[in-house]
């Protein structure tokens, strides 16, 4: 490449920077801009698993047969092109707080992925909080039902 | 030795200066009574036209439960005039306080001039009185402006009438709504439809905008959008997940989450510059902020202690301090319009409910007995909460007033409605 | 030499005339609270029958006693911060009563029928009170107020007078509201002439609001 070209892409990497004026370039690697959510139009890759894994109140762990079943998991998603996990909570608590739990669901997930070989590049994560309950009733059968981290392969 | 017995009497009679002092601290649970008189019309007008401006400034003035009524049947005399005003057909009926009036069409235009009074019926006196022109199409709005200026002569606070409430409804039909409507839930307006949740709406200080939280795109984005014109600016916050924005006082910046990777702290966002700047850095959860009053602090939730905790931090010492200690689960602290006390949601026994607290106490004092409570918000004068809380699977409104008198819920609406916001008083 | 003496005698006097007066303004008063009054036939009974456990249950009664000023207003405070707490009220009102060196003030009780009288009568008063005043909303504020009131021996109120306004407004309302609603103690009227004259004749209402929210 041209020397011209590669010091404007540096510039611009600059002015991309310095308008979300954040000095931490770790954090800057693996976010998920909105552009970057284009597989979504695409179907999601059937693979026959449950595709959920189930969390306590107010914790993001894993145990072991959450564990089991992801590892069922690896070889399908070594040949996925994304990884879609999605956090969710149940309804107690506060809505927003639920947000970030659900964020820590999923990272939970991810971290556990990486460590098994996948690339963090293709493992996308968004939280729901509390927004999208599978069960909408108020008992602990729903509630143990809604605290999950959704699986979807593209 | 005359002297003497003076002196002597004197010290005697000493004994009657010391005055008994009674203490009364509890007051009655009762409400007060308020009889509503249908207005006088004059020549040219619907007998109705009167009596419908006191029905409605009668519903205004009964919306939180805080005042009772004297049903119109009961009534012995309908007065529109001082002259023919008695305080003994109230008295004996119970009422505290009376409003009468009379309304005078001023044109054929449908202007109208309305006349107003307000007496106290136990002390005999009348404590207000006042006029106002206004459209026959407006009576709303004139309802509206009387209400607030008796509310405030009774309670002594700022009438919230014309105040508005935002919040999400969730249809049935798994579509999500972003609507403002007047307080009484009148006037409803859909701003935003999507297939995807939406969250936590905040009002601009001067009521004009509405940040709130948008997964149209697949990821949590933070939206504003300007109420007259409808238009909506994403945001670029270029985090993960961008959640829980809330405008400062001054309505210059916002408070907002931003997890990059995984880790969400607070942030400000000044809308000018666009540009973000850290306010807490910590591994553990830190979300919910919320300015106080004078918006040199602003409260948020942390579970850095394990559990969902609240703290406050200097927005510019930066320093930072727990707020609460008792019990697994404090989130969502907002501060009262005084800014001296906290309402947020309490988690106790597997219930969640709306409590507050001094900021100079340790004791929480929970509000509401409901089990699934959440996103309390507060009226500007600082005297009512209207929260979200859910029957069946049905999320509807409930309300509460802070002298503990009355509990109401707001009506229901087409769908599971949730996260109420209160807006501002509109000249703030 | 007669001069001297009448001089003399006028200095006395003057002296005496001055001491009356401190002794007025300092002299003490009773209080009734609600919350206390309940607490006195505790001392009582735990005076007469465990004289040992007698500084734990006489701190309650603090407040009923003919005590200093500055000394009520500090219990009125305590059993302020108790009462917004209420679920935590009598652990407050032990701790904070507990705290407090009033040892010597024991020996001053004495419960005398008349007493008993004015603290009856005091909190039928108090109970009417209560009844009919419609307390305004002020949340975080803590207020205080009080009215003057005089009484006939039928137990009529001749006038009363808010003495001493808070610096709330719609707070000094209320009262001036719930006062024009009464207009007689009638119970009064059974009280006994001495206990009416020296304590009922005229007596003050203190109004007050702890701030508490709810």
């Amino acid at each position: 490449m041209e020397p011209i070209g590669i010091f404007i892409l540096a510039m611009l990497c600059q002015v991309y920077s310095c308008a979300a004026n954040v000095s931490d370039s770790v954090e800057q690697m693996s976010y998920a801009s909105v552009a970057g959510e284009e597989y979504l139009q695409g179907d999601a890759v059937e693979v026959g698993l449950d595709d959920k894994v189930y969390f306590d109140f107010d914790k993001a762990s894993l145990d072991a047969e959450d564990k089991m079943l992801l590892e069922q998991y690896l070889p399908f998603i070594k040949k996925a092109k994304v990884v879609r996990l999605e956090g969710h909570c149940d309804e107690r608590g506060t809505r927003e707080y639920n947000l970030a739990l659900g964020e820590r669901r999923a990272l939970e997930v991810r971290d556990f992925l990486i460590v098994k070989g996948i690339k963090g590049k293709k493992i996308r994560v968004v939280s729901f909080g509390e927004e999208k309950p599978i069960k909408n009733s108020s008992n602990e059968m729903s509630w143990a039902e809604n605290r999950r981290v959704e699986i979807s392969l593209y | 030795m005359k002297r003497f017995f003076l002196i002597l009497i004197l010290i005697i009679s000493n004994n009657i200066f010391s005055i008994l002092e009674i203490e009364i601290i509890k007051g009655s649970d009762n409400l007060s009574k308020i009889a509503f008189v249908p207005f006088a019309v004059n020549e040219g007008l619907e007998l109705s036209q009167g009596e419908n401006l006191a029905k409605l400034i009668e519903s205004n003035m009964l919306l939180f439960g805080e005042f009772e009524n004297l049903d119109k049947a009961e009534m012995l005399a309908f007065p529109s005039l001082e002259e023919d005003f008695f305080y003994r057909d109230w008295k004996i009926q119970g009422v505290d306080f009376s409003v009468i009036g009379k309304i005078n069409s001023v044109n054929i235009l449908g202007n109208l001039n309305i006349s107003y009074t307000l007496f106290n019926i136990n002390r005999r006196i009348k404590v207000l009185e006042g006029e106002i022109i206004g459209s026959e199409n407006n009576i709303d709005g004139i309802a509206k402006i009387i209400s607030n200026r008796i509310y405030e002569k009774i309670t002594g606070l700022k009438g919230i009438f014309d105040t508005k409430l935002a919040y999400v409804i969730n249809s049935d039909s798994d579509t999500y709504q972003m609507c403002i409507s007047d307080i009484d839930g009148k006037n409803e307006r859909i701003l935003f439809t999507s297939k995807s949740p939406i969250m936590s709406p905040d009002w601009s200080p001067d009521r004009k905008k509405i940040a709130y939280v948008s997964f149209e795109n697949g990821i949590a984005e933070i939206f504003i959008q300007d109420l007259k014109t409808g238009e909506r600016d994403s945001i670029q916050a270029l985090g993960m997940t961008n959640s829980a924005p809330v405008w400062s006082p001054n309505g210059k910046s916002l408070a907002l989450v931003v997890s990059f990777s995984g880790n969400p702290d607070i942030f400000l966002y000044s809308i000018a510059s666009k540009s973000l700047s850290r306010l807490t850095n910590h591994y553990a959860i830190d979300t919910e902020p919320s300015w106080s009053p004078d918006s040199k602090k602003i409260i948020f939730t942390s579970d850095r202690s394990g559990s969902p905790q609240l703290y406050e931090i200097n927005t510019s010492s930066k320093r930072q301090k727990r707020l609460t200690r008792d019990g697994t689960y404090n989130a969502r602290g907002r501060y009262f319009p005084d800014g001296k006390s906290i309402f947020f949601v309490h988690g106790n026994n597997g219930n969640f409910q709306i409590a507050t607290k001094k900021l100079s106490s340790r004791f929480i004092q929970t509000l509401t007995s409901t089990s699934l409570d959440e996103s309390p918000t507060i009226s500007p004068n600082g005297n009512v909460i209207i929260y979200a809380t859910k029957k069946g699977s049905k999320g509807y409104l409930g309300g509460i007033t802070l002298n503990g008198k009355s509990r109401f819920s707001l009506p229901v609406k087409n769908g599971s409605v949730r996260e109420p916001a209160w807006s501002p008083l509109v000249n703030k | 030499m007669n001069k001297i003496i009448t001089s003399f005698h006028t200095l006395l006097l003057l002296i005496i005339f001055f001491s009356l007066i401190f002794s007025i303004f300092s002299m003490p008063k009773l209080k009734v609270s609600k919350n206390e009054s309940i607490k006195i036939n505790f001392y009582e009974m735990s005076e007469l029958s465990k004289p040992s456990r007698k500084i734990v249950s006489n701190k309650k009664v603090t407040s009923i006693k003919k005590n200093k000023d500055s000394k009520d207003s500090k219990d009125s405070k305590d059993s302020k911060d108790s009462y917004t707490n209420s679920n935590n009220l009598s652990d407050l009102l032990n701790n904070s009563f507990l705290k407090k060196d009033i040892k010597n003030e024991i020996s001053k009780i004495r419960l005398t029928k008349e007493r008993k009288n004015i603290i009856k009568f005091s909190s039928i008063i108090q109970n009417k009170i209560s009844s009919i005043w419609i307390k305004p909303n002020s949340l975080s504020e803590t207020l205080s107020a009080k009215v003057l009131i005089r009484l006939a021996p039928s137990g009529e109120i001749l006038d009363f007078e808010l003495e001493e306004p808070s610096s709330n407004k719609s707070f000094n309302e209320s009262i001036l509201t719930a006062m024009s609603k009464i207009f007689f103690f009638e119970e009064i009227a059974g009280a006994d002439r001495k206990v009416f004259e020296t304590n009922f004749r005229n007596f003050k209402l203190v109004f007050k609001s702890s701030g508490e929210i709810r």
